[in-house]
């Protein structure tokens, strides 16, 4: 017995990575690799870390949608709560002239707030979340236009260039906003793992009635995965702020919501709920970029990488249900 | 239980209950309000410009492409199984290019160029439908992917560059405002696009949905998928076709559009806000059940009017482009309020008609 | 040894839900360390009983006592706090975590803010092994897990709770032969630990291999406790019928002519084989055989859900293999499906929709209009022959009693006045009146010349309405019966009757 239980100990939980994991890994080596052979450009630092400064606001709000996702829910109110944060941090850094701790403070607390609002009307209005944020969607949009007024916030200081593509953004070459992402995924991806509560968001995403009869508290941990989001939404918009130039025009955060849930798609997540990883969408959301970046050193136009983050989506998705079926046919 | 419940509520409860459980009556009651409301405030004079029934029946043509992709968003989410279109603003763009193309710079007829964009837009929805109902993949997934595609190809197709020949500015003719006949001049003048793109759409659309064998299937599929296999339904023929037709509706928009704009954009459909999100948003103001199985094209077209309606008193109370945000508030405001009412009506009369 | 300590006792319950008295008077003590079989036919009160003491219902009247202490179990957590578990038919786990996480779902063991997965799965190895598993199980994801293996473990997550007493609600019925060998292995070993074990079952030959005593219900009534071993297959159908005999039935005299539907060897892998069943024009024949016995199954594959891997299916004398239900329906087969709510009502629409449904080429006009008129009359018509209870045809049939229900979905099955009327379980969730007057309607349709073939676990429905019945056994046609056949000789050779 002792030795069955030592077996056991090895292996607590299924395994660390999963197919799609290192599918889409091998695929990201793949295609670096074609980029690096075709464009001699593309394998520099000087390429490589711009790609990762892009990367890093799509891969962290798509840590709090992976959660949404799992738990069988939806946020489509990503872009409008991008504008609003932005937008008011953006103008804070300009009129108040803000420190970098205060300017992320104020961000995450105002994206932890619509983030509030979302969790709060969907957990206990009972309505299908992808109605309330679509609905929310707009709201959030009008606030964030109202705020910016007319035009664009022109001369952003530099204070947040600590996130940015500049020098001072880097630390041993490595982009201090992919840095983070890279930490927040890796602790989302622990707590997903190896916690209760973690656990809990899969169970809920299952079965949300047997859920609640196992006792999970269902409405809380919903409106949890929300909160997160907002909060995850609002360190987001400042990567977008310090990626920028000194300019924000009213464009910001438009259609970045179907980019993170195509990232988090990507990365293997279950719309369905009750399976995904948010590693999986971290290297999702690399691929799209990588993608995008490789699209434009080709000299291709550099709208035609959406077509290839269509043709991802219907690959992965669809090597998923193919997936399903056979295992269910077994 | 209805009826029960019916013999022992007051008037005022019985009021209530309607409103809530008839989302018909419900937007007609929001209607009448809304243009009250601006009567009053125009009367008041606190408005930029006149809000009468002229100026009213002048905003109609921008019910025109939001009635119709509402309707397609009808069509889809009706089917059932989380049924959802997201490509079709991206669905506009692509086939507006096309129209663009065949009338713009092939000069094809009109006529011809309209069926070919319709026929290009119903080939879209079969992408679509394709993967949804052959396939298998959540309708969110599969039209989050084609918005993607189709609108990479939209603007890649011409590089980036709209058509605006000739015959395409011409065509901004058919968004101008018409006299009716014999009694024309004691009514307002209407949008010529009502009566060549709107009003036809919206009747082969109830044509479908009420009088057809189609629509019958496509309720039943949406309300009980598994029960309308063991009636012999063709359930996968059913939700494929619900989806064409979402595209090919998406086509007719993409030839209106062009002539608004005068001009085949690349980013028609998608640009800023995209037409997708207003038009589910219409559809499930009109009552459409995001479960499927539920709704009816008044309730779209009513919607349509409301906002149309409300946005265009909206843009005469503010002034310069904080109407267009206002406009933005009052979209989420009323959505989340139908919503939200959708949850209550669900919990408190057992569901809406 | 019935020296035992009685461990559960339920004295004089009784339970009513509306009109409908589910339960008389029952009286069953259970005792540490056995099995007690809990028997009796559809309706007799067995899931009520259950119901009572998981905690899901509450009884009108008497007592239960606990280790000799009268309890109240007023919930489900009232149940489990009393150590009293339940395993149901349909596993209720969550198939993307692994068994170990099911198992503590909702109350973890943690260390340092974090699960311990290696104490959990500790405890969970050891749970395994206590019921003879294998400890494989205990990090696998339920998902990949077989049915079989699915009801192991909800076992296991019965008995995590530190159980006394286990009831199993028809543990066998979606089992095979080799599963349930292990089953009864798990239920060995937990009563020679002492755990009670309350055993539901409509197997009957399986009974004298695991359960030490027998309750009989009939009719809302406990009929008596009986030890295993003054029993036999023969006496148990006896007592759960009652000494009632058949109903009176008309003698009905069966046209002579070629078989309209005819099985021959008909088979689909894993699931039934070598069915043999003909069908005569104006004839009605019963399939009867209990939940499990691959009765159902056949039904789906005569009306193309299914397809069949062996044997012939013909229809008037033609062989035919039917892709989808549209190609019976062509073919001239409807089926009454068995799971009204699932397979058989779209539940918001009226009346007339749900009639028409699954016709609607019949209703239109060049195959695209529908022809509302006469959609209109045939389902006015249907709803007077049928005598459905209802102001008008466009009342949605969500508001409808559940015998009202089944006539609108059995309404449907007669607009093209099929040459072969399947029936799956016709009467299942109706009440009385309905049943009679259901019944009388597949006489009607049998004299009109329809070849009625009737599917169905409802014992005195075979013998009321068909003329001949089938046996269905471990997924094929044993014995065959006619009208007069007994109750008692049917059942057994039902459950298991060689003895």
């Amino acid at each position: 017995m002792s030795t069955v239980t030592a077996t056991i100990r090895h292996r607590v939980l299924p395994p660390r990575l999963t197919g799609q994991e290192i599918v889409l890994a091998g695929v990201l080596v793949v295609l670096w690799a074609a980029l690096a052979v075709s464009t001699p450009a593309f394998l520099t630092a000087g390429s490589i870390q711009p790609l990762l400064v892009a990367t890093a606001p799509i891969a962290l709000a798509g840590v709090g949608m992976t959660i949404v996702i799992i738990t069988g829910g939806i946020d489509v109110s990503v872009g409008g709560a991008i504008m609003v944060c932005s937008v008011l941090t953006a103008k804070a850094l300009v009129g108040a002239e803000v420190s970098l701790p205060v300017a992320v403070l104020l961000s995450v607390a105002v994206g932890g707030a619509l983030g509030l609002v979302n969790g709060v009307l969907i957990a206990y209005g009972r309505v299908h979340a992808i109605i309330i944020t679509f609905g929310t969607a707009n709201l959030f949009m009008f606030l964030g236009l109202r705020i910016f007024g007319s035009g664009t916030v022109n001369g952003i200081p530099g204070t947040l260039a600590f996130f940015g593509r500049g020098a001072g953004g880097r630390t041993l070459g490595v982009p201090h906003a992919f840095l983070i992402t890279v930490l927040i995924t890796a602790a989302a991806w622990w707590y997903l793992r190896h916690t209760a509560g973690g656990r809990h968001f899969f169970a809920i995403g299952g079965d949300a009635q047997a859920a609640r009869l196992a006792g999970v508290r269902v409405q809380r941990r919903v409106l949890l995965t929300y909160l997160i989001t907002g909060l995850l939404v609002g360190l987001a918009s400042c990567f977008v702020i310090a990626q920028g130039t000194s300019t924000l025009d009213q464009s910001v955060g438009s259609g970045k919501e179907l980019a993170v849930i195509a990232a988090v798609v990507i990365g293997g997540t279950s719309i369905m709920g009750g399976r995904g990883s948010v590693l999986g969408t971290l290297l999702g959301a690399l691929l799209v970029q990588s993608v995008a970046s490789g699209v434009t050193q080709l000299g291709w136009r550099s709208q035609l990488s959406d077509l290839f983050v269509g043709v991802f989506i219907i690959v992965a998705v669809g090597a998923d249900l193919l997936r399903t079926r056979a295992r269910r046919s077994r | 239980m209805t009826a029960v419940a019916a013999q022992k509520e007051g008037t005022g409860a019985r009021i209530l209950r309607v409103l809530l459980t008839q989302r018909i009556a419900l937007l007609a009651v929001l209607i009448v309000a809304v243009v009250v409301t601006f009567f009053i405030q125009d009367a008041g004079g606190y408005l930029t410009a006149s809000y009468d029934f002229d100026y009213m029946s002048a905003s109609l043509i921008s019910a025109v492409p939001l009635a119709m992709l509402g309707l397609a968003e009808l069509l889809v989410i009706l089917s059932g199984r989380g049924g959802i279109d997201l490509s079709v603003g991206a669905i506009v763009s692509l086939a507006g290019m096309v129209f663009g193309f065949a009338y713009g710079e092939w000069g094809w007829p009109l006529w011809a160029a309209i069926i070919l964009t319709a026929g290009f837009g119903a080939l879209c929805g079969a992408v679509n439908g394709f993967l949804v109902s052959y396939i298998g993949f959540p309708a969110l997934i599969a039209t989050l992917a084609t918005y993607y595609a189709f609108k990479s190809i939209a603007i890649v197709i011409n590089n980036q560059e709209p058509i605006s020949t000739a015959p395409i500015q011409k065509l901004f003719s058919i968004s101008k405002s018409v006299e009716l006949p014999l009694f024309g001049q004691y009514v307002p003048d209407i949008p010529l696009g009502i009566f060549t793109f709107l009003l036809p759409t919206v009747v082969a659309v109830w044509l479908l949905l009420a009088r057809t064998a189609y629509g019958r299937r496509l309720y039943a599929i949406g309300t009980n998928d598994v029960a309308a296999r063991w009636s012999g339904l063709p359930v996968r023929d059913t939700r494929f076709k619900a989806y064409v037709y979402a595209g090919l509706l998406a086509g007719l928009v993409a030839v209106v559009t062009v002539g608004q704009f005068a001009s085949a954009r690349p980013d028609a459909g998608v640009s800023g806000n995209g037409m997708a999100l207003p038009a589910i948003t219409i559809a499930v103001l009109g009552g459409v059940a995001i479960t499927g199985g539920i709704g009816r094209v008044a309730g779209v077209v009513l919607a349509t009017l409301l906002i149309v309606w409300l946005n265009a008193g909206i843009l005469l109370a503010f002034i310069g482009n904080e109407g267009s945000q206002y406009q933005l508030l009052a979209l989420g405001a009323v959505l989340v309020f139908a919503a939200l009412l959708n949850g209550l009506t669900n919990r408190r009369y057992g569901g809406t008609s | 040894m019935t020296d035992e300590k009685p461990r559960l006792r339920l004295t004089g319950i009784a339970k009513r839900f509306g009109a409908v008295r589910a339960i008389l008077q029952a009286d069953v003590t259970v005792r540490a360390g056995r099995v007690h079989a809990l028997v009796g036919e559809n309706g007799a009160g067995k899931s009520t009983m259950i119901k009572i003491v998981s905690g899901a219902e509450t009884a009108d009247t008497g007592t239960i006592e606990f280790d000799g202490e009268p309890v109240r179990i007023g919930s489900t957590t009232d149940a489990i706090g009393l150590g009293i578990a339940t395993v149901y038919q349909e596993p209720q786990l969550f198939g993307e975590l692994t068994v170990a996480e099911n198992i503590f779902l909702g109350r973890e063991i943690k260390k340092a803010g974090r699960v311990d997965w290696a104490e959990q799965n500790r405890r969970v190895v050891e749970l395994l092994e206590r019921l003879g598993l294998p400890a494989r199980y205990a990090t696998a994801t339920v998902g990949t897990l077989s049915v079989a293996e699915q009801q192991q473990v909800s076992i296991a997550k019965a008995l995590a709770a530190e159980a006394s007493v286990l009831i199993l609600d028809e543990p066998s019925a979606i089992l095979t032969d080799a599963e349930i060998e292990v089953l009864f292995g798990v239920v060995r070993r937990l009563t020679a630990d002492g755990v009670a074990v309350v055993y539901i079952s409509h197997r009957l030959d399986e009974l004298f291999r695991i359960a030490d005593e027998v309750t009989v219900m009939r009719d809302g009534r406990t009929i008596g406790t009986h030890d295993i071993h003054d029993l036999s297959v023969r006496r148990i159908a006896e007592l759960m019928v009652g000494g009632i005999l058949s109903d009176e039935r008309p003698h009905r005299v069966v046209p002579d002519g070629p078989p309209v539907l005819e099985l021959d060897g008909f088979g689909r892998t894993g699931r039934f084989h070598d069915v043999d069943v003909r069908v005569r024009a104006g004839e009605i024949v019963a399939l009867y055989g209990l939940v499990g016995s691959g009765v159902s199954e056949i039904a789906a594959c005569v009306y193309g859900i299914d397809r069949s891997t062996a044997g012939a299916l013909r229809f008037e004398g033609e062989p035919v293999s039917p892709r989808s239900p549209r190609d019976a329906q062509r073919l001239g087969i409807a089926l009454l499906p068995a799971n009204r709510k699932v397979e058989g009502m779209f539940s918001f629409q009226s009346i007339a929709f749900n009639i028409s449904a699954g016709h609607l080429e019949r209703f239109s006009r060049f195959g695209v209009f529908l022809d509302r008129g006469r959609e209109r009359s045939v389902a006015l018509d249907l709803i007077r022959r049928l005598a459905v209870k209802t102001p008008s045809e466009r009342q949605p049939i969500s508001a409808m009693s559940g015998g009202n229900a089944q006539k609108v979905v059995l309404a449907r099955q007669l607009v093209e006045r099929p040459k072969v009327l399947v029936l799956a379980e016709p009467t299942q969730g109706v009440d009385v009146g309905a049943k009679e007057e259901i019944h009388r309607l597949i006489t009607e349709l049998a004299e009109e010349g329809t070849a009625v073939l009737v599917v169905t676990s409802d014992l005195p429905e075979a013998l009321r309405i068909a003329d001949r019945i089938q046996v269905v056994r471990g997924g094929t046609t044993t014995e065959e019966f006619g009208p007069d056949a007994s109750q008692v000789d049917l059942l057994a050779a039902a459950a298991g009757g060689t003895a």
